[in-house]
């Protein structure tokens, strides 16, 4: 099996998924910042005329407001019975003997008055503007006597602001008059404290500040601290604490001010708030497809890849290279790539074919060069070959096994490099110790191709064509069918060619005779159903042409032959595979 | 002399002494003497209103006949310790065009007052003061109700429904008082002589007064200036 991959990078899809999801949220974050800062500058704009544009009506309604008060204090100015006590009572006073008797008489026609008017002070002072008697919560800021300076002479029927008991006032004057004379004024007058500024504020639906003299003198709890009257007067919009905030005067009497101050920044947050989750809700959506077209884009790209993959280790772990690699058909590049993968596969193949071939050749070169060694083994390699395929044929074996047995048979005598030319050439009788040498023969040829791998079907042949069935055979002494077929027919061919060929010791056996000895032998030194087939060959194939080994598929003799014929082979076995 | 009750409006503040020697009478020794002279408004009151306020003006009379005819809202009269005898009379106060008119009236104790509706629209005269609390209540056009006096005092006199509408009747336990004229001039008569306190009194402007001694059977002159001067 392939080893497992050792290395640390990051795999292909979390990279695609990385980078593109990278990618996709950089821009999409980009484009929610620009946009939501776009869309916020517009609304803190909007809202900030949206501001103005309701304080200002509150402006409107707010001097109503006073107007309609100062309608109703009008009104209150024409009550016949405290004017009349009012005037009677100051004439009398005038005149040196006050009558007490008719303040109760006026100080209960205010509080009444006060309390329908829901006035948090109704007074009545003289044209000295000292208080005569005053109604509703506040009145004992309006002491009797006491003298209200603002008060004092006025013709002024509009809001003044007064100080009385040390509290600043909102004050409206209207004069009583009895004919065309002044006898004094009704004031309806409300404190300019917390309560006011809070009470405007929720009205407004803004903060609110009182500055008097340029000061704050009161203001609703959300007014920023640190204000100053002068920031106020301008009425421009500024900064405080982070906050935009819009100025609009609501009311102006001599020194007395009252502002609406609103926070562009708190309204603008209200609106953004929604965009803000729309935004992020289309944000997170589109991180979700961005992730999710990345991950398929990903899957796309590396799907073929980790094919290509598994294909390449199941070839590296089967030496395996006949099995193209398959085109995906999806991306170009990587068909592309599976295309030069198998154009160099075949090269490959093709270099290895040639390079075994050219093994093969040496080898059999070496084979026949130690037939060459000896005359009367001349040529006996290629006949054994030869006469070991038609048997194999004749038998039925198929024709791999057929090729095989083919080179096997070829190669069966390559042990004897190993053995003395001395012991080969001898003519005369073999010494025992001689003839174990020449024994060792077929282990020696094993030996000599068992580092080829593509020699390695070959050995049995060469290992076991001195076996007999009768277990007498060398090298291991194997019994009957414990003989591979190939090693038993290449056992008799050799036997033949060995018989028919002349020795230095003795001329050569006519075929008949050699094959008479064969049948002989047939059972114990010989397979019987290859002796047979032997002799059908002979009878069928060899007889009729004068007993002559055709050793024309021998390949030795000219190994680009054998070459193109591996070649051809390899490519009927890769018939249904693309050629490149 | 003090100094009258109210500030006044600096900006009116001229003295005005008009003395015209009128001819003497005849002296008589235990006769009653007499007393003559003028008063003059040295300035409009300061609680004069420039503008009529809540209300539009329904005056139908001008301002510069309302400005002179100021001078016949001043009583004169001798202060005395003592109440003296004197005749019960009977007066008119007509409410027309919601006016009082007059607007002040000077009267004995124990006098009648009258006041005849000749408006269109009901009247309904009634008053808080001290000296006389009555309310005469509704009644229309052509209508009268009267009320007698038997305090002496400052009685102010209003309609319930209608809040300009004023009137004045200072009740007198003697007989020596009168009310200026038009032209600012007055007269009192009867008095024996001796030395008085004369005063003379405007409902908004106060009260000067002046000493003066009556011999018997002459004329004394005196002049009022409203309001005066600090000395």
């Amino acid at each position: 099996m392939t080893p497992p991959l050792r290395s640390a990078a990051p795999r292909l899809v979390v990279w695609l998924t990385g980078v593109s999801f990278a990618v996709i949220g950089g821009v999409l974050a980009l484009v929610f910042v620009l946009l939501s800062w776009q869309t916020r500058a517009g609304i803190v704009t909007a809202a900030a005329a949206e501001l103005e544009r309701s304080q200002q009506w509150f402006a409107e309604i707010e001097s109503r407001r006073a107007r309609e008060w100062r309608l109703q204090a009008m009104t209150l100015a024409e009550n016949p019975t405290l004017k009349a006590a009012v005037d009677t009572y100051l004439t009398e006073t005038a005149a040196g003997a006050p009558p007490e008797e008719l303040l109760p008489t006026i100080d209960q026609e205010l509080a009444k008055l006060a309390e329908v008017l829901d006035a948090q002070a109704l007074a009545v002072v003289d044209v000295d503007g000292r208080v005569l008697s005053a109604g509703g919560p506040t009145s004992p800021d309006w002491r009797r006597g006491q003298l209200v300076p603002e008060l004092q002479h006025t013709d002024a029927t509009i809001g003044a602001a007064v100080v009385a008991a040390s509290r600043l006032y909102l004050a409206t004057y209207v004069p009583l008059t009895i004919g065309a004379d002044r006898v004094g004024a009704i004031v309806s007058a409300v404190p300019l404290d917390v309560a006011y500024a809070e009470g405007l504020a929720s009205g407004a639906r803004a903060d609110v500040a009182v500055v008097h003299d340029g000061r704050i003198v009161a203001s609703s709890s959300g007014v920023p601290p640190g204000l100053d009257g002068a920031r106020l007067a301008r009425q421009e919009p500024f900064e405080a604490d982070g906050e935009l905030l819009v100025v609009r005067r609501l009311m102006a009497v001599n020194a007395t001010h009252t502002y609406a101050i609103s926070s562009v920044t708190q309204a603008a947050a209200v609106a953004t708030a929604g965009l803000t989750r729309v935004f992020l809700g289309v944000g997170l959506v589109a991180l979700v497809l961005a992730g999710l077209a990345s991950a398929w884009m990903a899957r796309l790209l590396s799907r073929p890849i980790a094919r290509l993959t598994t294909s390449l280790a199941h070839m590296t772990d089967t030496r395996d290279l006949r099995q193209p690699l398959p085109r995906d058909g999806v991306i170009l590049e990587l068909d592309a790539l599976a295309d030069r993968f198998n154009a160099l596969r075949a090269a490959v193949l093709q270099a290895e074919d040639e390079s075994d071939a050219a093994y093969a050749g040496v080898i059999g070169a070496l084979a026949a060069a130690l037939d060459a060694r000896d005359p009367y083994t001349a040529g006996h390699s290629q006949r054994v070959a030869s006469l070991a395929v038609l048997i194999a044929e004749t038998l039925g074996m198929p024709g791999d096994a057929c090729e095989t047995l083919r080179l096997g048979a070829l190669l069966h005598d390559v042990g004897k490099i190993g053995i003395n030319d001395a012991v080969l050439r001898k003519t005369t009788r073999l010494t025992s110790e001689e003839f174990d040498h020449i024994k060792m023969h077929p282990v020696l040829g094993a030996r000599i191709l068992q580092p080829l791998e593509f020699l390695r079907p070959h050995i049995p042949v060469v290992e076991l064509h001195h076996e007999r069935p009768d277990g007498r055979g060398y090298p291991h002494g194997l019994v009957g069918d414990a003989i591979p077929l190939a090693a038993r027919i290449a056992h008799v061919a050799d036997a033949f060619d060995a018989m028919t060929s002349a020795r230095a010791y003795r001329p050569a056996l006519p075929a008949s005779h050699a094959l008479e000895e064969l049948r002989r032998h047939a059972g114990s030194d010989f397979d019987a159903r290859v002796v047979e087939a032997m002799i059908e060959v002979w009878d069928a194939r060899l007889a009729p042409v004068g007993g002559v080994v055709s050793i024309d598929p021998l390949p030795f003799r000219n190994p680009s032959d054998y070459i193109s014929s591996v070649r051809s082979r390899a490519a009927a076995r890769d018939s249904r595979l693309v050629a490149s | 002399m003090r100094q009258a009750p109210y500030p006044i409006a600096r900006r009116l503040l001229a003295a005005l002494v008009a003395l015209a020697p009128i001819g003497a009478a005849a002296a008589q020794d235990a006769a009653p003497g007499r007393i003559t002279g003028t008063v003059s408004l040295a300035s409009a009151s300061s609680r004069r209103l420039a503008t009529p306020g809540a209300y539009p003006g329904r005056r139908v009379s001008p301002v510069s006949e309302r400005e002179a005819s100021e001078l016949r809202n001043v009583v004169v009269f001798v202060r005395l310790s003592g109440a003296q005898a004197a005749p019960a009379a009977r007066v008119v106060v007509r409410q027309t065009d919601e006016e009082f008119v007059p607007h002040v009236v000077a009267i004995t104790r124990g006098s009648t007052v009258e006041f005849p509706n000749d408006d269109i629209v009901f009247h309904n005269v009634f008053s808080l003061s001290r000296a006389a609390t009555f309310d005469l209540g509704r009644y229309r056009k052509g209508a009268t109700r009267s009320v007698t006096f038997t305090r002496p005092g400052i009685v102010k006199v209003y309609c319930h429904l209608h809040s300009h509408m004023s009137a004045l009747v200072r009740v007198f336990d003697h007989p020596h008082f009168t009310v200026a004229g038009g032209d600012g001039r007055f007269t009192l008569d009867g008095l024996p002589p001796g030395s008085y306190e004369i005063v003379a009194w405007h409902e908004r402007v106060g009260e000067a007064h002046t000493a003066i001694t009556v011999a018997s059977g002459s004329a004394s002159q005196v002049a009022f200036s409203l309001p005066l001067k600090d000395p």
